[in-house]
């Protein structure tokens, strides 16, 4: 495996409603389009050990649309549901998506996907761009990662032990 | 409380000094006049920072007149947990995932089509048909 290639996923606000995520992948760009555009693919990687995905359904077109549905172990579905807005493999990508699950929707928020090619290694950067600064935080804080963690790891663990 | 709750809380964690006053506060009950000595901040403005953490559901205050002590809410610090937590999980583990399923396409793709591969295949298959004719 290259040494060169940095699999930290790094989280950044680009602006108040906006932050992207940025995440290098050992392999070409059209293979890393494909693994994120194709059902067959998807399938295999999106989710988390918590989440099944029992639905995968992806119009891969400007104006088709997508539905992937995550169910949680304790049998709550997140559906996350979205129009192409931009395909250009391998280029970028564009989507307008809804998030929602019970007592939960979202309102739409734009996600824009380049890859950046560098000698074999992709550059995967998702920007989400949500309508207000309120939608945004809502999705993810400014300085999560540096900011809140370390302040928040203690919390946590003293949450834990409240609970 | 705000409709959405989890928005008023990301908005108050926004700001550093409200983070340095949780991770203060995670360290146990005090009053606004301790909070505010580290911070080089007037009463005032911190108790600004305080309303807001209040409005979140991050804190609780006390209703003792004068020492009106502070405390983390742990409720509310338990949704955000989930919340952060669930997103950054779920995208490392997709995108570990993600590696070993590009790292099967790459030996699939290579074993398939590469034009430098595919020629000296065809050039031994050739060999042998000339040795086996």
């Amino acid at each position: 495996m290259d040494a060169r290639v940095d699999k930290t996923l790094r989280i950044t606000t680009p602006s108040d409603v906006e932050f992207a995520m940025t995440r290098q992948f050992d392999a070409p760009r059209h293979l890393v389009f494909d693994a994120m555009t194709k059902p067959e693919y998807l399938v295999r990687w999106l989710g988390c050990d918590a989440m099944a995905m029992p639905v995968c359904e992806v119009d891969l077109r400007v104006g088709g649309r997508y539905r992937y549905v995550f169910r949680s172990s304790d049998g709550i579905e997140h559906v996350l549901t979205g129009t192409f807005r931009e395909v250009a493999r391998p280029d970028r990508i564009a989507f307008g998506e809804t998030f929602s699950m019970p007592g939960f929707a979202s309102d739409e928020y734009l996600v824009t996907s380049t890859f950046v090619e560098e000698a074999g290694t992709t550059t995967l950067t998702t920007t989400i761009r949500h309508p207000t600064k309120e939608a945004r935080d809502g999705h993810l804080n400014s300085g999560i990662e540096k900011g809140v963690e370390p302040a928040y790891d203690r919390l946590a663990k003293i949450v834990a032990g409240m609970a | 409380m705000p409709p959405d709750p989890l928005s008023s809380t990301f908005a108050a964690l926004a700001d550093p000094t409200r983070r340095a006053i949780l991770a203060r506060l995670a360290l146990g009950e005090t009053s606004v006049m301790e909070l505010a000595k580290p911070f080089d901040m007037s009463l005032p403005a911190i108790s600004k920072h305080l309303k807001v953490l209040e409005h979140a559901g991050l804190i609780s205050r006390g209703r003792e007149a004068q020492w009106r002590p502070c405390r983390i809410a742990p409720a509310s610090f338990k949704e955000v947990d989930g919340w952060l937590g669930n997103f950054r999980r779920f995208w490392d583990e997709s995108f570990n995932r993600l590696d070993g399923l590009l790292e099967e396409m790459k030996a699939e793709e290579a074993a398939k089509a590469p034009p430098r591969t595919r020629k000296v295949r065809v050039t031994k298959e050739k060999q042998r048909g000339r040795t086996r004719g």
